[in-house]
């Protein structure tokens, strides 16, 4: 055989093995398993905190609430909808009494107008007629320009939840 | 020099030319390839396979959505990442379209044309497609992001170099980096919350339930039931991208 093939080889050999030791090192833990990746970052990503608790939490202290809730236009509104959310809320709210809860674990109250309007002002893109074919709901719309009741007092406009319950509007 | 040439003479050129060819051909015909099937495929595993479904006659454009996403996943507050918005298009009588996303709807949306010169209108929620052959990741130079074996498209975010290459090869504008981070960020159809048995935050949150996700492979999960019943569309199809995100009531003006 040649020299220069054999110096070759040589060299080739020298360069495999080192790439291979350098992989063993540099390669992270679990990647490639799955594909080219790091199969635990999955994992990592499923660990992140949960903010939004879900609406069978709320019920299982607010249960008043969610019965009068089955019976109005707003019985398929989950509750976080409109209070934001409540995971804090629900895991350690159970431990104050009633008027001793901290600022930051109480939830949202939506008595603003604008909080209504978001849904419910009139928009050519929200549909009217009829909403939804299997069971005829339709979003009620209002022109919130309009629609307003001025208090006496304070010669301003009145808030929605003034009239209309929003449990049971 | 002239041995060299005459080795390979015209006519053996064209013999052996003709043999690889022909064999081609023959190989070929045993397995057709079917652009369709290869577009439709879906992995071969039994485990889940995520789906997603939009029905725009339902949206309203309460914007809860993007705000539940942003309050779930920590996305900053800039009016300019997002990881799910909603647009409002506005197709006027003149045959302009309109599109619009103040604060990627988290806000509310205010009509912006008089309703006499709107001939149509309506709101498009957006998040990411899920593509399972999602050029997202295949550009990717460190192998930080990826498709997970249920199909949802994710980022490792140790890996990410924050290179940009996947925020511009998203042909849905669905990726961004986070300014704190220095990383790629994306919608992760809320992982840590299927993990734990909890729908997305948008889909918990969407108040008209125009938002449907499920398993593509259970035959009678909710996602199949809403691709059965309605015309879908995904969006930017000759992308085939393998998006996962179905639109009902999809129009072209859309994109």
């Amino acid at each position: 055989m040649y020299q220069h093939i054999k110096r070759l080889i040589l060299a080739f050999a020298i360069f495999i093995t080192l790439f291979l030791v350098a992989r063993y090192f540099l390669k992270p833990k679990s990647f490639g398993e799955l594909g080219h990746y790091r199969a635990l970052a999955i994992e990592e990503n499923a660990m992140k905190e949960l903010h939004y608790a879900g609406s069978e939490n709320c019920s299982k202290c607010h249960d008043s609430i969610r019965a009068e809730k089955a019976e109005g236009l707003h019985s398929k509104l989950k509750c976080e909808v409109c209070h934001g959310p409540g995971y804090k809320h629900a895991k350690f709210a159970g431990q104050f009494t009633n008027g001793e809860l901290p600022d930051s674990l109480k939830l949202h109250k939506p008595i603003e107008r604008k909080e209504c309007a978001k849904c419910h002002q009139i928009n050519a893109a929200r549909i009217k007629i009829q909403f939804d074919t299997i069971d005829n709901s339709v979003i009620k719309q209002i022109d919130a320009m309009k629609h307003k009741l001025m208090s006496k007092k304070t010669k301003k406009e009145q808030k929605c939840i003034k009239c209309h319950n929003p449990h049971q509007p | 020099m002239k041995e060299d040439k005459s080795k390979i003479s015209r006519r053996n050129f064209f013999k052996k030319g003709a043999i690889i060819t022909g064999g081609i051909a023959v190989a070929s015909a045993f397995t057709p390839f079917d652009a369709v099937l290869f577009a439709t495929e879906r992995p071969k595993g039994k485990g889940k396979w995520y789906g997603i479904g939009i029905d725009i006659n339902k949206c309203i454009g309460c914007g809860n959505c993007a705000k539940a996403c942003k309050l779930e996943n920590n996305v900053p507050e800039e009016p300019f990442y997002f990881r799910s918005w909603v647009e409002q298009y506005t197709i006027k009588k003149d045959g302009s379209i309109i599109v619009e996303s103040p604060n990627g709807g988290i806000d509310g949306f205010k009509q912006s044309v008089p309703d006499e010169e709107i001939y149509k209108s309506f709101f498009v929620p957006k998040m990411c497609n899920h593509c399972a052959k999602s050029p997202c990741t295949q550009v990717c130079p460190v192998g930080a992001t990826f498709e997970s074996p249920e199909g949802i498209v994710l980022i490792d975010e140790k890996y990410c170099i924050g290179c940009r290459y996947c925020v511009q090869a998203c042909p849905y504008g669905c990726r961004f980096v986070n300014p704190a981070k220095g990383t790629a960020e994306k919608c992760t159809l809320c992982i840590h919350r299927l993990k734990k048995g909890l729908q997305p935050a948008c889909f918990e949150i969407c108040p008209t339930e125009a938002r449907i996700f499920g398993d593509l492979n259970d035959p009678d999960s909710k996602i199949n039931y809403f691709l059965k019943n309605h015309n879908c569309m995904v969006l930017k199809p000759h992308l085939n991208t393998g998006s996962k995100l179905f639109y009902n009531a999809l129009t072209s003006e859309v994109r």
